[in-house]
């Protein structure tokens, strides 16, 4: 099914190959500013996929995805700060590895529970469980959530930070787009897609539901937690607050919403509006940026509810004398 | 032994006042299935405007209800009509949650331009009278802020039982359809239930002034504060709000006595969580067939 997946979006993985050559020049000719801009972007890009993987496909709207970001980053800190291996960089390797496998098993654990409400109840759940990984990680001593970890630095002496973890993040975001690619076309994908449509129906089909939704909630988690992993290394210094952030929950869903939910092309790009809006055009606005980003995005849901997707579909078909 | 009456009751003053806070969140969940995430900052606003008449005035807090409320009820109505209908007919229910969210992001943002970031409070002259009550005591704004909680909802349970507006709203929200085929106007209904809804959040919100102090970004916290009360209670009713506000309010007191004072939060949620999966109608239960 990968092959035939892969011949019927053929033009997309083209666009996505050439946007990350682009990607992969940038920093050279690029302000350090501008390089954290774009380490923004491709961990917003990122988040929007992952999230995506769950609620785009599945239809399952998590409103506390942070937990993983948080979970990683978390685990990750406390590993590399208690237990130093030879090289900076096999630290951070090592870290990495672990914050997302606990991101892994945490979700499997407790997938099927939590997995077995819907709708607006499986949202709540979701705010709740990161609520209380947040207040844990605050409360338990190992993790230091309210003193904060100081990440070890493994940026290599011959770069400059900032074009070091864009680099990380280049491919961290390159592997999510990856899976969520891997994902939309396998059997996975269109099992989702049925359980988001009619998940009753789906199951009576004899659709696996109660597996896919767990795959797909654990692959979400997973790769939110690497970005989340990796978001903290950039950062340098993190607490309970600075990585536990229902604002990074959100976030997620209005790059989903804004670009086009249940694609992928929708959050890239969402998230690239997003970042440039709030990041350059609003920058000096900082009094009046918490109105207009909720003020654009209740014209998204009227104005363009299918997001930037839809539209453009809409655009085409009417280009196309297809007619209203 | 006094110190566990002394805990009991500070959970219970406090749980009124989530009651209260959360019957209007509950009201809209229970007859549109909005989640509307805007509660929480209408019921700052409703704190702001009770400190606007204060400060500006002279009125008392608990004499401001009325004009709070009134102003929001206007506002809760337009806000539905204007707002939140577009959107739930335009794309979907969850879609005018994100709705909702931006408005809170919109209102919080003019509440931090116009009454600055600063916590604020309102002390009327009572303010620190205080009540020995054999082992306990109880300052009298928390005492009257307990009462005036109380006595909204049971107007607020009075007026869904026995008005002919009352019999509207339950009839819209058990099924809307056959409400419309029976001659009701279902959008004013929405709207009227929205304004109501904005009208206690306010009121609460001009009690809260006076127990606690308050600052733009408490919102978020009365938002969940309501969601988890509603989940805790079960959706649509007074008595259901009540039930789990008091419990709530209970939970929080009790956790921070005995367990630890940072621990209330991470024991509502672990609450909520588990309510979810074991009983997401409530402990009153009017079931709702999203939920699974």
């Amino acid at each position: 099914m990968l092959a035939e997946g892969i011949r019927a979006h053929r033009w997309w993985i083209v666009a996505a190959a050439v946007g990350f050559a682009v990607l992969l020049t940038a920093p050279a000719y690029l302000t350090p500013f501008q390089v954290r801009v774009g380490q923004l972007f491709l961990f917003s890009a990122g988040l929007g996929v992952a999230w995506t993987i769950l609620g785009g496909f599945a239809g399952y709207w998590s409103f506390g995805h942070t937990a993983f970001i948080g979970l990683g980053a978390f685990v990750a800190g406390a590993f590399e700060l208690h237990v130093p291996l030879g090289s900076p960089v096999a630290t951070m390797v090592a870290g990495t590895a672990l914050g997302s496998l606990a991101c892994a098993a945490v979700s499997a654990v407790i997938a099927y529970p939590i997995l077995r409400l819907r709708g607006i109840y499986f949202a709540i759940a979701m705010l709740g469980v990161s609520q209380v990984f947040a207040e844990l990680t605050n409360n338990v001593d190992a993790f230091k959530g309210t003193m904060g970890i100081n990440m070890p630095n493994a940026v290599p002496a011959s770069m400059e930070p900032q074009t070091f973890f864009y680099y990380v993040f280049v491919a961290a975001t390159a592997l999510t787009l990856g899976v969520a690619f891997w994902v939309k076309v396998s059997r996975l994908g269109y099992g989702l897609v049925s359980i988001r449509e009619d998940e009753d129906t789906a199951r009576m089909l004899g659709v696996p539901t109660e597996r896919y939704k767990i795959w797909a909630f654990v692959l979400s988690a997973t790769l939110t937690g690497l970005l989340g992993i990796v978001y903290a290394h950039a950062l340098g210094y993190i607490t309970t607050g600075s990585v536990y952030r229902t604002d990074f929950s959100l976030n997620m869903i209005v790059y989903a919403l804004l670009g086009g939910i249940g694609t992928i092309v929708g959050p890239v790009l969402g998230s690239a509006l997003m970042v440039w809006l709030t990041q350059v055009v609003l920058g000096r606005l900082l009094d009046v940026h918490m109105f207009i980003t909720g003020a654009l995005l209740v014209a998204i849901v009227l104005l363009a509810p299918h997001g930037l997707v839809g539209f453009a579909r809409k655009l085409l078909r009417r280009g196309a004398g297809g007619g209203a | 032994m006094s110190l566990i009456l002394q805990t009991i009751l500070d959970g219970l003053v406090l749980g009124g006042l989530y009651s209260l806070a959360a019957v209007g969140f509950s009201l809209i969940f229970g007859v549109m299935n909005v989640v509307n995430l805007t509660h929480g900052v209408i019921v700052l606003i409703g704190a702001y405007l009770a400190y606007a008449f204060w400060h500006g005035l002279g009125v008392d807090p608990l004499l401001a209800i009325p004009l709070v409320m009134a102003a929001l009820f206007a506002f809760g109505y337009v806000y539905q009509r204007g707002l939140i209908q577009l959107a739930v007919d335009r794309s979907s229910l969850l879609a005018s949650m994100l709705v909702t969210f931006g408005v809170a992001l919109m209102l919080r943002n003019v509440l931090v331009l116009v009454f600055s970031p600063d916590f604020k409070s309102v002390t009327p002259s009572y303010a620190f009278t205080v009540f020995f009550l054999g082992p306990v005591t109880i300052d009298l704004v928390r005492l009257s802020a307990l009462g005036a909680s109380l006595v909204l909802l049971c107007v607020l349970a009075g007026v869904l039982r026995w008005t002919a507006v009352g019999r509207v709203i339950r009839a819209t929200a058990q099924q809307d359809l056959a409400a419309r085929l029976c001659g009701v106007d279902v959008r004013h209904v929405y709207g009227i239930t929205f304004g109501v809804s904005a009208a206690f959040a306010g009121a609460s919100g001009a009690i809260i002034g006076i127990v606690v102090p308050f600052s733009p970004p408490d919102e978020a916290l009365w938002t969940i504060n309501a969601f988890v009360v509603v989940t805790l209670g079960g959706v649509g009713s007074p008595s259901g709000a009540l039930l789990g506000g008091l419990l709530l309010g209970l939970i929080s007191t009790l956790t921070s006595q005995l367990i630890g004072p940072q621990f209330p939060n991470a024991m509502m949620f672990l609450i909520l969580v588990v309510m979810l999966l074991l009983r997401p109608s409530g402990l009153l239960g009017n079931a709702f067939s999203g939920s699974r």
